[in-house]
């Protein structure tokens, strides 16, 4: 249960990040004509069009970490904390990533931009920008659901971890409580505006880089250290399930 | 803090880190901290409105929505999440997909069912009824299996289908947004408003309640709505969808703007010189929107194709259904059956032929070349021979002086009395008289008492002797004798062609100007990339034949055929295609109508301004004439994008649903490849976007040095210093 707090934590500071990216967003849905209820829903609607995707992502992450760890013939066992060389290694991978994204948050590493580039979306955003006009009522959640998959670190580094649990419900878990993380904030910039300043959003930033670091360490961790050294399992309360 | 920490990213307001992601956009620079931000100022910050594509976005993030969550849970159902002590909660999870499938199935294939039922009151079937039938097999027999108790349920595959068809569709719908962004310009003539000035009120008004004599105001960034005179202020405008002319062009008190061109730099007060509804631009306007309305041949065979074809596709699908359900469970030959009706849905192939030809006739629009018939691109790009007209066509169409015969005088003086006396005259070789003069630095000499003889020339008075000009019965009437040397030489100049005036001063015929038609400057290096691009020319003129084979041979054609009725001209076009083919015929539009209306591609080299009674399918700008090769490229390009289009769309259709009968196929991989088909055809069209510019030989900057550098080694005016011209 910890190990979800942590990552709810993550979700939480990081969504700080996301106010700079997906408050803008947020703030350009802005207030509903029809009053403070409707304006309450547009967002609420929007926020879980977002925390779909996420779970979904989650879910889709896991699923492909249980497959690549299944097809190597040999089994998940994720409750008795055996870990096999396939779980390993993706917990490696996943973890190293995670480190990598957690750096780009402190602006030590820059990769990713260049590796996003290629993601080609701008005909995509010209189309979102429709999204945002239109009158329907459905919009906001379709463009929640669109904002969950642009291309941003804090939801790779957790669709990472998700990879690296190898199963599709633990994977779905990780991405719901990231995504319930930043529902808090996401939530509260719909409603009242920009009122953080950059230098608040800043350090919000930093410590969601500090969390993702942890979380990735513990993740390389269960990687790379023998099995009874598992501190990660130990101090998280046993690693989901 | 880095050195770069003062950087801000543009949407997001953190620091930029060390190495920003830069971007121009909308003509401002702008960086971002990531990838993410950049794609989220643009969409906040952009103009353009998509509503089609905005609408089906909609549709497809709400069916995301629920398609993800049907999805997350057949993932949990397909990885054993619930097996063991939380078996019991199968049934009330399948109950939760068939919630969930329900709207996505409703709002997902309500489009799709509403096409079929259109289609088929009027008695057609296409493909969007293969969708609903096999969309509509697999969900009905999920639903029953949930209310049966079974365990094998496939609303993941019928939503994900119709995912992937609606995800096409918003992609075709992309793709068509952005080919009517090249046409937007054009198009807007009819829905634009004017800004009129009313004494001190400005109201906004259509466009077509615009008429001459008011006045309109253009701010910077607008487009002027009207022809007119340009009343107060001074700014650059672009006129290149009316002209085709590139440059930015200066326009100050007093000078002439065209509706449909953009006023870039300073607001501008207008007087409208015409209605609103009659200017080129409205006219442009139409044509185009008429031209978008119709089919193409190639369109019109593919449709028909598609048409054969669903029946067919519907019956295989039912056949394959009976043939696996012979050995597999019935719900696996549904599937199989179900997948040969998706794979085989042909919307690849409505798409392929339209949208190529709509980016050509646009990318040609903005250049101020109209398409006025879509089969137009496609019939270029087979043509192997363009016949030419002569005059206004690779001529001027505007006489020049081309030589002066004299006895006993210097040509100086010759110039300066014939200058002098048909200095206000408007009369083309008049014209060209006083602009040669002009041209050498010659000043006229003062005439008086100028009069002009219709039918005759222009006689006056200067240093108190008669002076006269104009044709040989001009001299007859006056009286004035003609030494046999200029008579002989006049006869031969007239005999090939020239035009002749005679001039002649103190009771004697002194001097014979000859005057010839030139070849616009463009011509050579026209028919020359032409020719480059494997393509024929031939001259086809009333003109006679020693004036033809002059311009024929400065321009580089070999094939003349001279002293041509219209008639004839038909006739010779007729002979030529019985040889050739497919041949386009380039004309000035009004004199070549019929010519031009009997080729395969008439095309109308400016000139013509009531586009109404154009026969041409093509119509250039004035001055258009070196952009023919270019707009051979276009419809080559627009050509082999059509084919290439419906070789994939039929060719993988037709790979695909062999896969698909034999069941080797999953009906969602079937969807995917349906769609990544569509994606294929659009982005193989949207290639025609990245066509290179017009960059012809020569652009109208260099078209005056071009003229000066040409006139050296032809008989042109510098050159009438020299021996060959100065016949004395």
């Amino acid at each position: 249960m910890i190990y979800y707090l942590v990552i709810f934590a993550a979700g939480f500071a990081g969504s700080f990040h996301c106010i700079g990216m997906c408050g803008g967003f947020a703030c350009a849905l802005g207030r509903d004509q029809r009053g403070g209820g409707a304006t309450i829903l547009r967002h609420l609607l929007y926020n879980t069009g977002r925390l779909t995707t996420y779970c979904f992502l989650g879910g889709l992450a896991g699923a492909i970490g249980q497959v690549i760890c299944t097809t190597q013939g040999l089994t998940a066992p994720l409750l008795n904390g055996s870990l096999d060389i396939a779980q390993r290694i993706l917990a490696t991978v996943a973890g190293l990533l995670m480190i990598a994204m957690a750096l780009q948050f402190f602006g030590l590493l820059q990769v990713f931009h260049r590796l996003a580039i290629g993601f080609g979306g701008s005909t995509f955003a010209l189309s979102l920008r429709g999204l945002l006009a239109a009158r329907s009522s459905a919009a906001p959640l379709a463009f929640g659901v669109f904002n969950g998959f642009l291309p941003c670190p804090l939801v790779y580094a957790f669709a990472a971890q998700a990879a690296s649990t190898a199963g599709a419900l633990p994977g779905f878990l990780v991405m719901a409580w990231f995504g319930l993380g930043t529902f808090p904030a996401m939530l509260m910039m719909g409603g009242v505006g920009r009122i953080l300043g950059p230098a608040w959003r800043r350090r919000g930033v930093r410590l969601a880089g500090g969390f993702i670091l942890l979380l990735g360490l513990i993740t390389l961790g269960r990687g790379l250290l023998p099995s009874d050294a598992h501190i990660g399992l130990a101090w998280l309360g046993g690693h989901p399930a | 803090m880095t050195a770069h920490g003062d950087f801000l990213c543009s949407h997001c307001s953190l620091p930029v880190g060390l190495r920003p992601m830069e971007r121009r956009l909308n003509g401002e620079a702008c960086a971002f901290c990531c990838y993410g931000c950049c794609i989220a100022f643009q969409v906040k910050s952009g103009r353009h409105e998509e509503w089609e594509a905005a609408w089906l976005l909609i549709q497809l993030g709400v069916g995301g929505f629920l398609s993800m969550n049907i999805m997350m849970f057949s993932l949990l159902l397909y990885s054993d999440a619930f097996t063991g002590v939380d078996a019991g909660v199968l049934p009330w999870i399948h109950l939760l997909l068939w919630i969930f499938a329900t709207p996505a199935v409703v709002i997902l294939g309500g489009p799709y069912l509403r096409e079929m039922w259109l289609n088929g009151i009027q008695g057609r079937v296409t493909s969007s009824a293969l969708i609903v039938l096999g969309v509509a097999a697999a969900y009905l027999y999920s639903a029953f299996a949930v209310f049966e108790g079974s365990t094998h349920v496939y609303f993941d595959t019928a939503v994900m289908v119709l995912m992937l068809f609606t995800a096409g569709r918003y992609l075709e719908a992309v793709g068509r947004a952005r080919a009517a962004r090249d046409l937007e310009p054009l198009l807007a003539a009819e829905s634009e408003s004017a800004t009129v000035v009313d004494g001190a009120a400005e109201i906004r008004r259509p466009v077509r309640e615009v008429s001459a004599g008011m006045l309109v105001r253009v701010r910077p960034g607008e487009r002027i709505p009207v022809d007119g005179v340009v009343v107060e202020g001074e700014s650059n405008t672009d006129e290149a969808v009316i002209t085709g002319e590139s440059r930015q062009v200066t326009k100050g008190a007093g000078s002439k703007v065209i509706a449909g061109s953009i006023n870039i730099d300073g607001p501008l007060l207008i007087q409208s010189s015409g209605d609103g509804t009659a200017t080129r631009w409205a006219g442009i306007c139409r044509s185009v929107r008429e031209a978008l309305g119709r089919r193409s041949p190639t369109q019109r065979l593919a449709d028909r194709i598609v048409g054969v074809s669903v029946p067919l596709v519907l019956a295989l699908g039912g056949l394959t259904i009976v043939y696996w359900a012979q050995s597999l469970p019935f719900d696996g030959a549904l599937l199989i059956g179900l997948s040969v009706l998706v794979v085989a849905c042909p919307c690849a192939v409505g798409l392929a032929a339209p949208m190529a030809t709509s980016l050509g006739i646009g990318r040609l629009a903005r250049h101020g070349c109209l398409v006025r018939d879509p089969g137009v691109l496609e019939t270029l790009a087979r043509v192997r021979l363009l016949a030419f007209d002569k005059t206004g066509t690779l001529t001027a169409g505007k006489a020049r002086l081309v030589g002066v015969d004299c006895e006993e005088v210097g040509i100086d003086e010759v110039l300066a009395r014939a200058a002098g006396l048909e200095r206000l005259s408007e009369h083309g070789l008049a014209r060209a008289i006083a602009a040669a003069a002009a041209q050498r630095g010659i000043t006229p000499l003062v005439t008086r008492d100028v009069r002009t003889v219709p039918g005759r020339g222009v006689r006056g008075s200067a240093e108190g002797r008669p002076v006269g000009a104009g044709n040989g019965r001009l001299m007859n009437d006056l009286g004035w004798p003609l030494p046999p040397s200029l008579a002989e030489r006049a006869r031969s100049l007239e005999a090939s062609g020239y035009s002749v005036v005679y001039l002649g001063w103190g009771e004697q015929v002194h001097a014979v100007l000859s005057l010839d038609d030139s070849p616009l400057p463009e011509a050579q290096a026209a028919i020359a990339a032409l020719r480059e691009r494997g393509l024929d020319a031939t001259l086809l003129t009333g003109d006679l034949a020693q004036a033809a084979e002059r311009i024929a041979a400065l321009v580089g054609i070999k094939d003349i055929q001279a002293g041509l009725s219209p008639e004839a001209k038909r006739l010779a076009l007729d002979r030529i295609r019985h040889d050739h083919g497919s041949v386009a015929m380039v004309g000035d539009g009004l004199n070549d109508g019929p010519v031009l209306a009997a080729a395969d591609v008439g095309i109308a080299v400016g000139s013509a301004t009531d586009l109404a009674r154009e026969t041409a399918a093509l119509v250039l700008p004035a001055d258009g004439l070196w952009m023919l090769p270019w707009i051979v490229d276009v419809a080559r390009a627009a050509r082999r994008t059509i084919l290439t289009n419906l070789m994939w769309a039929f060719g993988y259709n037709l790979v695909a649903l062999t896969f698909a009968a034999f069941g080797l196929l999953q009906p969602i991989l079937a969807a995917a490849v349906m769609a990544g088909s569509s994606i294929l055809v659009v982005v193989n069209s949207l290639r025609l976007e990245r066509l290179p510019d017009p960059v012809p030989a020569l652009i109208p900057e260099q078209r005056s040095g071009a003229k000066a550098e040409r006139t050296q080694h032809d008989a042109g005016i510098s050159a009438m210093a020299g021996p060959a011209v100065e016949r004395s």
